[in-house]
């Protein structure tokens, strides 16, 4: 119980502090007001914070390379894919109960329900998870995290953030990430059992799971990439506008190749509104 | 033996070139549904072929992006502000450039997945006034899908490719922001890109993907 919390208590004060620095150290200098090109490219690259952000991105490639990445090639190597597909599929019905109360604080109904029957079947019939018998059943699994039930809110992303560890962010899904570490119902069960030691194994295999997952992508995107950083904020920017509404609408908020310049506000309203 | 299956693939890749060049500039009204099932089979036949060296696939691939995607267009766009910026020969230079780096960067792409791969095209919408995006996605054996979506301009010789999604990312906006950054960090010069895109063909060329799956 108290090593739990005495570690949320040690994350909180490390994002914190993190958050802190970033205010106070190097900020990067916007363009001069009157050259209306540069001051849109500003605007749309959304990294204030660029020389903090990239001295954070340094550490978390050494640290990737040191540490993370080889823990996942070692698991790829000692675990095999039907092995690897059965942690991820447990993994996913964990995080059940937070993607259920993030699609009702969006107010979709639907995924709710689909969240709720996914969870129902695979942990009694998949066997707490192991088999993804839902998906079989046509119920495939989505996302949510609180970023985004943020985001449906209205609040907006904030400047980019680079978070050690944890990857690109940005301060809105950096407090949902906050959050959910402290309101997942399976962690504040285990604790109250006194059984930490699940959540701890937990986290490790969803690191494990992910990294593992994003082998082959993030070394293809360093391979071919001239600046690796600049590609991946721009993807996990892109990304995210996309989850956040859940796939629907797609491009319409974005400029299209030949308008030359960002899209006028107008028309990109009314794209978003003839998508909805 | 092995250098025969080459030959035999190269011979067919041949043909279904010759086979298809006509036909693409004869039809004025194409269903964009059907030129994205078109390209995208002979895309991901180009990158999963077997028995194909990285410098064969990648010669087909050129052939096809050039024909079906408006690089053109595509580099305008990507280039940005700096486009206008740029001398006549820095654009002919970075139009080049550009899609040698596109080229090597998905012509392996998926190289390992094998026959592995199924691409279903879905709903098909307008885009402002000139455009059409037709959304798809690929399916992978025991994988989540990967959702695409081709934004598609008709033009003089039929419809061609402007950008394409992939979970959300235009990969237009995505070469925009990098490439801007690198301008950026090399003091806002076109020549710091160019420089830069040189280093990373050759780095490319010299060590192609390999991955461990």
């Amino acid at each position: 119980m108290t090593v739990i919390h005495a570690s949320r208590y040690a994350v909180t004060r490390v994002i914190g502090s993190l958050m802190a620095l970033a205010l106070v150290a190097g900020c990067a200098t916007p363009p001069p007001a009157d050259d209306k090109e540069a001051v849109a490219e500003w605007e749309q690259i959304n990294d204030p914070l660029e020389p903090f952000n990239r001295g954070v991105f340094d550490f978390n490639l050494a640290a990737d390379k040191y540490a993370f990445k080889p823990a996942a090639q070692a698991y790829r190597y000692v675990m095999p894919k039907f092995g690897r597909d059965r942690v991820h599929n447990v993994l996913t019905n964990l995080n059940s109960p937070l993607i259920f109360a993030n699609d009702l604080l969006q107010g979709e109904a639907d995924r709710a329900v689909q969240t709720l029957f996914r969870a129902m079947i695979n942990t009694s019939f998949g066997l707490l998870g192991y088999a993804d018998v839902a998906a079989e059943a046509g119920i495939p699994p989505h996302e949510e995290d609180f970023g985004q039930t943020l985001a449906v809110w209205g609040v907006g992303e904030g400047p980019f953030l680079m978070l050690p560890v944890f990857g690109p962010s940005n301060p809105r899904d950096g407090i949902g990430l906050v959050a959910e570490f402290f309101a997942d119902p399976f962690d504040i069960a285990m604790a109250n059992a006194g059984k930490e030691w699940i959540s701890y194994t937990r986290f490790g295999f969803t690191g494990l799971d992910k990294r593992e997952g994003l082998l082959d992508t993030l070394d293809e995107i360093e391979r071919t990439s001239l600046d690796f950083y600049a590609s991946l904020r721009s993807l996990y920017r892109q990304h995210r506008a996309s989850e956040i509404k859940n796939g629907r609408g797609g491009p319409a908020k974005v400029p299209s190749p030949g308008m030359t310049g960002s899209a006028s506000p107008s028309r990109n309203a009314e794209l978003s509104q003839k998508a909805q | 033996m092995m250098l025969r299956r080459t030959f035999l693939a190269a011979l067919t890749g041949l043909m279904l070139c010759l086979g298809h060049s006509p036909s693409s500039a004869s039809a004025a009204e194409q269903d964009p549904k059907v030129f994205v099932t078109d390209l995208a089979a002979k895309a991901m036949e180009t990158m999963t072929a077997k028995g194909l060296s990285d410098h064969d696939r990648a010669m087909r691939f050129r052939s096809l992006f050039t024909t079906e995607v408006d690089v053109h267009e595509i580099a305008k766009f990507v280039l940005g502000r700096y486009w206008r910026a740029a001398s006549p020969e820095q654009q002919q230079e970075f139009l080049k450039r550009f899609e040698d780096i596109v080229v090597l960067t998905w012509s392996t792409r998926f190289k390992d997945y094998g026959g592995d791969l199924r691409h279903t095209v879905g709903a098909v919408a307008q885009e402002g006034e000139r455009d059409i995006v037709v959304a798809s996605k690929v399916e992978r054996q025991n994988q989540p899908p990967i959702a695409l979506q081709w934004r598609l301009r008709q033009g003089e010789t039929g419809l061609r490719v402007v950008d394409l999604f992939v979970e959300g990312s235009s990969m237009s906006i995505t070469y925009r922001s990098e490439y801007a950054s690198v301008i950026q960090s090399n003091g806002g010069k076109v020549d710091g890109l160019l420089a830069a895109m040189r280093t990373k063909i050759a780095q490319l060329k010299a060590e192609p993907a390999n991955k461990g799956n």
